[in-house]
């Protein structure tokens, strides 16, 4: 079964004869078009293509190297791709510093959840509303947060390295939450989390894209992924070698095998 | 003098001098918590910042306070000068770079200063009647106890600056982590521009306090060189521990020249701090407020 690269969603692996599925009707949020980023001389995303329609949830799964954690960064500023385009309300974010990418409300949660250790839990989300010009939405913002996460009020005077590894990861979230994301990346959220917790933080995602937030969600947990996706790409030594609606991926024998332990 | 009464005037006094020497440890501190930098030009800021002060003065004529906001405004442009000219551009150079920008720009400014400033006198005139006030029975010398109080006011004004306004929040982020700090859409160079800016705002205060203080421009490059012992005892990473990390070293200073001094002929009391520098590097490295760099990984 060949599993090279197929571009743009709506395209499932084909297989037995299946049809098409028809393409996402909502207009494209970001678009990713041939994409090459390296660390020097090691190729860690080599063309890579896709899109985001707007308040979906799309996911990328791969094996760890794949090039899932650089795509990110390099659609969220971190790093520069040498070639190719990001495109996001028809805008090319490729070359703009990092502060004016999430002035655009694109937030990047990373591996790691990138806190600020020794700032309490409020100080970390009020941080989080910081590009949102204007106090007039903070109060209210950290509300919704806070009733969505009861435990970041129970804990909100204590500094945010103190807290567990899941209640950093909910608090990475809920900060990415302040500044009112148009589009939301999740470097694998589920990391070193228990089961439990990992089904709490799925649970939220559907809540964000009702809200019209967009989620590209990177995960090693390509399952829980895959269940709460729209569409999904799979990611292979920085190439893109399935796409297609996340459902029939799920079911797909290739990525059974690959990423879901079956066979 | 009696014992205890000298003794309490040694203290007071030195506490007076910390008071200012602690505006210049902040000034110092900002800079480092925001970029890692050390400036090695403290005192040829605060030089420069009273020259201005003074400048203001005899060469336009301005009453204190029109002197001081002058200062501030000159002091303020050399910040955001150095920070567009210089410091953008070596924005990802190496810690190392940085520094030695700060030693060459030291250098400069005191060339420049002797340049521009040729010929107006440097020294600030004191507002205040020179007699003693005797408090409890203690002398106590009145342009210092005013120059600390108002040292005092700046140093509460800054904290408040830091934990109650949305730019203060945003530079203690970029102080404890950059990468985040770019995370949440904080625009680092613009937040760097007014750490400096902060810096310049500060050696005009610490300037002209310590002429008020000290009575001329003697020795304020000196105050520079205060900066390390200082930030040693209290830990760089420290705002709290530099407070009083420069309440004590004013205080070793004032009690090692009046009790010490005159036993060994004078001058020791420059000296002191620097051997307890010495003697706190050795006992704890991270001074004694200061937290061991040790990461979560």
């Amino acid at each position: 079964m060949d599993l090279r690269g197929r571009r743009g969603p709506g395209q499932a692996g084909k297989q037995q004869g299946e049809d098409c599925p028809p393409k996402p009707p909502t207009a494209a949020l970001l678009e990713v078009d041939d994409l090459h980023v390296s660390y020097g001389r090691i190729r860690a995303v080599q063309g890579v293509s896709l899109m985001v329609p707007d308040a979906a949830v799309v996911a990328l799964i791969g094996a760890n190297g794949a090039g899932k954690s650089t795509l990110l960064r390099a659609i969220s500023g971190i790093v520069r791709p040498h070639r190719g385009a990001v495109r996001y309300l028809g805008e090319d974010l490729v070359g703009l510093p990092v502060h004016r990418i999430v002035r655009r409300r694109v937030i990047h949660v990373p591996e790691g959840r990138g806190m600020l250790a020794r700032m309490t839990v409020l100080e970390n989300l009020r941080l989080g509303g910081f590009a949102l010009k204007g106090a007039a939405h903070g109060k209210s913002d950290l509300e919704r947060v806070f009733a969505l996460f009861p435990v970041l009020r129970e804990r909100r005077g204590q500094l945010a390295g103190s807290l567990s590894g899941g209640e950093q990861q909910i608090l990475a979230i809920a900060r990415a939450m302040m500044a009112r994301p148009r589009l939301l990346m999740l470097d694998e959220p589920s990391l070193g989390l228990a089961p439990l917790l990992v089904r709490e933080i799925f649970r939220i995602i559907p809540r964000l894209t009702a809200e019209g937030t967009a989620v590209l969600l990177v995960e090693q947990n390509a399952r829980m992924a895959l269940q709460c996706a729209a569409h999904a790409y799979v990611l292979q030594t920085g190439r893109v070698v399935l796409s297609g609606r996340a459902a029939d991926l799920l079911v797909a024998p290739e990525v059974q095998r690959a990423y879901l332990g079956a066979g | 003098m009696p014992d205890m009464v000298f003794l309490a005037f040694l203290v007071v006094d030195g506490a007076l001098a910390g008071a200012i020497y602690a505006l210049v440890a902040l000034a110092f501190v900002v800079v480092y918590k925001a970029s890692r930098m050390i400036n090695f030009a403290m005192g040829e800021w605060i030089m420069l910042g009273s020259r201005m002060v003074a400048a203001g003065m005899h060469a336009f004529g301005l009453g204190l306070g029109g002197a001081l906001g002058f200062g501030c405004v000159g002091m303020v442009a050399v910040a955001m000068a150095f920070n567009r000219v210089v410091l953008r551009r070596l924005f990802s150079r190496s810690l190392l770079s940085l520094i030695m920008v700060t030693i060459g720009l030291g250098i400069f400014m005191r060339g420049s200063a002797a340049l521009v400033f040729a010929g107006i006198p440097g020294g600030i005139a004191r507002p205040l009647p020179l007699d003693p006030v005797v408090i409890q029975g203690v002398p106590v010398s009145p342009d210092k106890l005013v120059a600390a109080a108002i040292a005092g006011a700046c140093i509460a004004a800054l904290s408040w600056f830091f934990h109650g306004s949305r730019t203060g929040l945003a530079l203690r982020a970029i102080a404890s982590d950059q990468q985040v700090a770019m995370a949440v859409g904080i625009d680092l160079q613009r937040h760097f521009a007014i750490t400096w800016a902060l810096v310049g705002v500060l050696s005009v205060l610490s300037g002209t306090l310590w002429s008020f203080a000290s009575g001329g421009g003697f020795g304020l490059e000196l105050l520079g060189l205060k900066v390390f012992p200082i930030v040693i005892v209290g830990g760089l990473d420290s705002l709290p521990g530099t407070i009083v990390g420069a309440f004590a070293v004013g205080i070793l200073e004032s009690l090692t020249a009046g009790y010490i001094d005159p036993l060994v002929g004078g001058g020791f009391s420059h000296v002191a701090s620097y051997v307890v520098l010495i003697a706190t590097l050795c006992v704890r490295p991270y001074g004694l407020f200061g937290r061991p760099d040790i990461e979560r990984v």
